[in-house]
């Protein structure tokens, strides 16, 4: 490649596009290339699941025995796997809460050490009595258990970062339990969450800290189930690979390839969504699966996620129950029909789910605001309000 | 709508001194274009009258459209109009009835009324008031405010007009001395602008 004399005086250029356009071309053509290769893969899975389908106890079985042992992500299934269930009546009046939140983290370089856990919160209710409440429960936390976990061994964990995020998936999860029980018991319900219900960022944690944030959250499903009310999470443009997993399994069912897959993989650049989105027709579903997280099998005992994917009309989604949903086919029907509902009125997007996020959202001018405030306050109660040099720096450049 | 007693309908969300804007206690319940309503200035006996000039309903997000939402749904059923709010609970929620008004004189706790701009503007998140027939008779009982609405610039001055002689005239059971005085201060106003005269006359007479 020649370089461009160094005397020359060079003029700030963000983006040269006269070096990117080749690379963009050249990108194109390999898309192009894996894409028929692709067709020709999503094709042959599908085969095979319905090659597979009444054997579905025997793969459950299957994933079961060597879960702990594929390196790559598996599906149980829990449902023949031809299963596709057209769209079930919705029901004229139902009741649906939602939940989802944001954080301003702590910032060690910050006037006084907090964290900010923001809850949007959403009620609605249709056909008779049709009504909506938006709100949002900011809670602001900054005593010393919020900001270090101590094991029983004395050894403490700082409330930072993963661990804020944590906080906040189990504040998400209580709330939604609590406000869900407002809706009236004479009408279909549901709770509904955002993303995953496998809260699996738990599981790089220390045990210690992964069994409390688990235990909140696992918690919130137990007042659900007590309370009845069906607890489902919305996953748009799921990435997941799992069903593509045991698809794998298929072909190589002792795992006697497993290291070999490099090159060689007849599930290669697939996921999921792509298999689904060849079975399924507008408003339909497909198979239920348990997932095999470790975290989900290891520790949610009762609640055990399941899912199956949706075509919304809009997109191939993933939906996820826990296992006493999945076990009441009346419940999966009111989730599949409900969200659905949802997505019909929210343009592709279940409604309650984009209200709880305009709630939540904790925006630029937000997080400014909020640090004026706490340090007008701290100025009022005659504390030091001076943040790090370094934050300081960062404001303001010296030059 | 005139009423005889004053109501509470909306709060002040944005205050200067010659105009304000409120957002409305019950979604599409503004108070009607050129009616006359009252807010308040905090520490003091400050009430600032403004004519409603401009009401709309939009998104409280900022940038927020909204969408076409009638029409055929999946299941077959059609919805229309009032359907469409009981079909989507949450619209009535993220969207938001707004009225501006144009401050057009005020009053300092002696009963007097002035047809001139008040030391302060109105103060945000207090609330806007409808006014009874008893007040609007008392503002309107002088001509002063025509000219504070006439050069006024950006709003629809003339329709604003119009309306607001119009509504003090049903005040006053559409009395013909009322409108007569309130035409000859128009053509006083006027005089050299004949076009304009007629067709605020044509409006008024309506």
């Amino acid at each position: 490649m020649e370089l461009a004399p160094w005397n020359l005086k060079s003029i700030a250029m963000p983006l040269d596009f006269s070096l990117l356009t080749g690379q963009v071309r050249a990108l194109g053509a390999s898309l192009r290339a894996s894409h028929d290769q692709r067709i020709s893969r999503i094709e042959w899975a599908c085969e095979q699941l319905h090659a597979q389908a009444d054997r579905w106890e025997h793969w459950c079985q299957q994933v079961r025995e060597k879960h702990a042992r594929a390196p790559w992500l598996l599906a149980c299934p829990a449902e023949p796997l031809d299963v596709v269930r057209d769209l079930p009546r919705c029901p004229q009046s139902y009741g649906l809460a939602a939940s989802d939140g944001s954080q301003i983290d702590l910032d060690r370089h910050g006037p006084a050490e907090c964290y900010l856990v923001n809850i949007g919160l959403v009620l609605l209710r249709y056909g008779e009595d049709a009504g909506a409440r938006l709100w949002t429960e900011p809670r602001l936390y900054y005593e010393e258990k919020d900001l270090v976990l101590v094991d029983d061994r004395g050894r403490r964990y700082a409330v930072e970062g993963p661990l804020v995020h944590a906080t906040r998936d189990v504040a998400e999860g209580q709330m939604l339990a609590a406000i869900a029980r407002e809706l009236p018991p004479s009408l279909p319900r549901l709770a509904l969450q955002d993303g995953t219900l496998i809260r699996w960022p738990f599981h790089g944690f220390d045990p210690f800290v992964r069994d409390h944030y688990l235990k909140g959250y696992l918690e919130a499903l137990d007042h659900l189930q007590m309370a009845g009310i069906p607890l489902a999470s919305y996953i748009s443009r799921p990435r997941a690979p799992e069903v593509t997993g045991l698809v794998r399994l298929f072909a190589d069912p002792e795992l006697e390839r497993a290291g070999s897959y490099a090159e060689a993989d007849p599930c290669q650049g697939l996921i999921d969504q792509l298999i689904f989105n060849a079975l399924l027709r507008p408003g339909q579903r497909g198979p239920l699966f348990m997932s095999m997280s470790r975290i989900n099998v290891e520790h949610y005992d009762a609640h055990q996620i399941h899912f199956f994917y949706l075509n919304t009309g809009r997109e191939l989604a993933r939906v996820e129950v826990p296992r006493w949903v999945a076990a009441e086919p009346a419940l999966v029907d009111l989730v599949h029909a409900l969200i659905y509902d949802q997505c019909q009125r929210g343009a592709g997007y279940p409604v309650a789910l984009a209200r709880a996020h305009e709630q939540a959202v904790v925006r630029e001018t937000d997080r400014r605001t909020f640090r004026l405030l706490l340090e007008s306050t701290l100025l009022h109660a005659r504390l030091s309000t001076a943040g790090s040099l370094k934050q300081a720096s960062k404001e303001r450049t010296i030059v | 709508m005139l009423t005889a007693t004053e109501q509470r309908i909306g709060e002040i969300i944005e205050a200067s001194t010659t105009s304000f804007t409120a957002g409305t206690y019950r979604f599409l319940e503004a108070p009607p274009f050129g009616s006359l309503v009252r807010a308040n200035v905090r520490d003091g006996a400050i009430r600032i009258y403004g004519l409603v000039y401009d009401i709309r309903t939009s998104s409280r997000e900022p940038g927020g459209r909204a969408a076409v939402r009638g029409g055929p749904r999946y299941d077959g059923q059609e919805f229309y109009d009032e359907e469409v709010y009981r079909e989507h609970p949450d619209l009535q929620e993220v969207l938001q009835t707004e009225f501006s008004a144009l401050v057009v004189g005020f009053e300092w706790g002696d009963g007097r009324i002035r047809h001139y701009l008040p030391p302060q503007p109105a103060t945000v998140h207090y609330s806007v008031f409808s006014c009874a027939v008893s007040e609007v008779l008392r503002f309107t009982e002088s001509c002063d405010f025509f000219r504070t609405i006439l050069y006024a610039s950006q709003i629809p001055a003339d329709d604003l007009l119009a309306a607001a002689v119009r509504r003090a005239a049903a005040a006053r059971k559409h009395d013909r001395s009322y409108l007569l005085c309130a035409g000859r201060e128009l053509a006083r106003l006027l005089k050299d602008d004949y076009d304009r005269l007629r067709s605020l006359l044509r409006r008024i007479g309506d």
